[in-house]
Formats: C-alpha cells, structure tokens, sequence
C-alpha cells in the first residue's frame, strides 16, 4: 500500500518541481542552491532527478546556463529564459485552475 | 577523501556519451562539493558528510541515465517476448536438424566415434552461438529502427498508426523464424563446399548455375513475406507468388535429386553407395520431403489468403 501511495505521490509531484525550478530561476542559480530552495519551500526533490532535469530544461531551450569561476569553486549557473518565463506562467496558471478544479470535485460530492 | 568523489563521477560518467562528459563532470563535483560543504557546515565530520552526500545521489548508473534519457538496453519490453520465442523456436528446431546434419555427414563421412562426438559438440556450440548472435542482433536493430522504436513516434499519432491484426502466418516471430530458416540453407549450402568435409557433400558442378539460382529464391523467399506483410497479409495474387516461389526451390531439388546431379560424385562415401540401396532410399526420401514441405508451404498459404478473403467480405 504504501509503494502505491508513494508511486501516485510520485507521479503527481513530478511536474511541479518543473514549474518550481523555473519559478525560481528567474534569478540565476546554480544546482545546489536551487536544491537547497526547494526543499526549504517544501518541495521533496532528490538531487539525482533535479540535476537531470536541469541539463534537460537547458535542452529545451528554458533554461539558459553559464559557467561562474571568481569563486574558488567554479559553479555553473542556470537562469530561466523568456520563453521558460512563459511557459512556467501558463504552468502555473494550469496548477491553478486544476487546483481549483480538484476544489470545487470535493465540495461538489460532499454537498 | 577525494578518492570517493572521483569513483563516483567516474562510474556515472561511463555512461554518458563523450561530448558531454567534461561539462556533467565539473557540474557534479561542484555539486557534491556543495552537499557536502552544508553538512560539514551543520556539524557532521567530513567523511561521514561525504558518504551520506553520495548514497543520498544514490546510484551512479541510475544518475547517468537520467542525464542521458535514452533507452540503456538492447531489446525493449515490446520486442523482448518476441526475441525469446524465436530463440526457442530456433534452439528447438533448427539447432537440432542443423546438429543432426552435420553428425549425418560426419558418420557418412568416418564412423569414428571421437569425431561424431567432436563433430556433434562443435556444431552445437557453433550453431547455437550463430542463432544466438544474428538473431539478437536482427532485434537490436528492429529495436532501433522498427515500428517500435520512440524517435519515429514524433509524428502525431492518428487511427492509421493502429497495427493491423498480425494474421497468423504473417507474425513478427514466424517471419523473422522463416527467414531465418532460408538464411541457413543458404550458409549450408555455401559452407558445405568449403568445412564439413574434406570433399563437398553436394556437387560442385551446379555452382555453374543451379546452386547460385537456389540462393537467389532463397533470399526472395526469405524477404517475400515482409513484403506481403507490408501490403496487408496474404491474398489470392500473393498467395500464387508464394506457390511460385515454392516451386522454384523445390522443383530444382527434385530434378537434381531424381537425376543424381544433387550429391557430389566425388564424394567418395556417396560413391560407394551408387549401386546400393541406401542411396535409393536416401534420395527417395529427400524428394518426398521436398514435396511434402512445398505443398504444405504452399497450401497453408493459401488456405490462409482464403480465410482472410472470407473475413473481408462478410
């Protein structure tokens, strides 16, 4: 019971570190940092799916990065591009109507 | 302590393809570096910080593949059942009957009990290695650039995509296995002039035309069904093209084996048996057994273009 729940809770909040990531790298950041966001705004991310996902969105042309080496670490920065920009919006703008969807299904069978 | 960090990247890097290796690499070390720089910071030692970093990035192989986000594996679910059945199919027929040729010739050849055992665990082991081998590979390939395969899936997807109903007769398996089977003659038919024995089992003199013609259909053979198959299964026209081509292999073999121009003269086991009966019997049953599987081949083909006329009318 409990890997089903985990694999439904899975599929549902795998779309939202998308909208999430690219909410929050309108400022740039790097892989850590953005983790580290994240999960203190609590969002359950683990480190191996976010660092993919971030080449993947670099990919895609939503993300843009770049390398920042006046640190003695070098860290490759991330800042989400105008087109990621509109889609996080429309992303974003998708969550709230399911949300409000989800809303009115549950008030809607109890009355 | 660094030791433990290049281990890792090491690992996950030898999955990824090479352009991107230099770049994954910086980025992951910078990473972990990171990770394990905030647990430090909060008060775990370093080499626990870095050990409890690198299990929570879990398991390098799985890390790499989400960067690389292509299929790691050579047949997919969708071929995977496919694949074995034919391997079955092969190992339980075809390894048997090409075994039981070459220790039929080998025991014609010299009835030394060493070698028909040698002959019996060499072909064995090199037929099987053979099946094994082309038929994986015939998968791979169908794997990567079959129906199946997810880069011809950009295209929408509309009603036409639908896969017909695979007719029986005319399924992945019993093609590729058909094909198979037309593909080994032809490999016995060439490797018997040159392995096997020191003289060629069959003659020699038909390689002026008749052996070569015998490949040729043979490779038709193999490839007509795809065919058929791509235009819808089979139908009466088609359905004559398969008697045609029956005929074109088995009606050769007849005539060579009614008029002795089928075995080679030369070999001498063959020659000794000339005025015996072994040689009568032998070649008698080749000719029956060459009719028998033309006209089952062509009949069940038939029967089944008929049922499939039947299923489009009504």
């Amino acid at each position: 019971m409990d890997a089903t729940l985990s694999g439904h809770l899975q599929e549902l909040r795998r779309g939202t570190v998308v909208v999430a990531s690219l909410t929050v790298l309108r400022t740039p950041g790097y892989g850590y940092s953005l983790l580290e966001t994240l999960s203190e705004a609590g969002f359950e991310v683990e480190a191996n799916t976010l660092y993919p996902l971030l080449r993947r969105l670099e990919a895609q042309g939503l993300l843009t990065s770049e390398w920042n080496t006046d640190e003695a670490r070098p860290r490759k920065f991330y800042k989400t591009t105008e087109q990621g920009d509109s889609i996080a919006a429309t992303l974003r703008g998708e969550w709230a109507r399911l949300d409000g969807a989800i809303t009115d299904l549950t008030t809607g069978s109890q009355g | 302590m660094n030791h433990l960090v290049d281990r890792y990247v090491t690992t996950a890097l030898r999955r990824i393809p090479e352009q991107q290796r230099t770049d994954i690499d910086r980025e992951l070390r910078a990473s972990i570096g990171d990770a394990v720089d905030a647990r430090i910071e909060s008060g775990e030692a370093p080499e626990a910080a870095l050990e409890s970093t690198l299990t929570e990035l879990g398991d390098p192989a799985r890390l790499a593949d989400g960067y690389v986000g292509r299929p790691a594996y050579l047949i997919g679910p969708d071929l995977y059942f496919a694949w074995l059945r034919v391997l079955k199919m092969l190992y339980s027929i075809v390894l048997p009957v090409a075994v039981g040729l070459v220790t039929l010739i080998q025991i014609l050849d010299d009835l030394n009990i060493g070698k028909v055992i040698a002959a019996i665990v060499t072909s064995t082991l090199t037929v099987g290695a053979h099946i094994a081998f082309w038929t994986t590979l015939a998968f791979a390939i169908l794997e990567r650039t079959g129906p199946h395969a997810p880069l011809q899936n950009t295209r929408a997807w509309s009603v036409d995509d639908l896969p017909r109903h695979e007719p029986p007769g005319l399924r992945t398996t019993e093609l590729v296995a058909g094909a198979t089977w037309s593909l080994l003659l032809i490999g016995g038919l060439v490797l018997q002039e040159f392995t096997f024995t020191a003289v060629p089992v069959l003659d020699p003199a038909n390689w002026t035309f008749w052996w070569p013609f015998l490949i040729v259909v043979l490779l038709v053979r193999a490839a007509y069904p795809f065919a058929v198959r791509a235009r819808g299964g089979w139908t009466r026209a088609t359905s004559a093209g398969n008697a045609v081509l029956a005929v074109l292999v088995g009606a050769p073999l007849i005539w060579l084996l009614a008029s002795d121009g089928f075995f080679n003269p030369g070999y001498q086991r063959i020659a000794e048996l000339v005025d015996g009966h072994v040689k009568t019997w032998m070649t008698t049953t080749l000719i029956v057994s060459v009719v028998l599987s033309t006209l089952w081949d062509i009949g069940q083909v038939v029967v089944q273009a008929e049922r499939n006329r039947r299923a489009v009318v009504s």
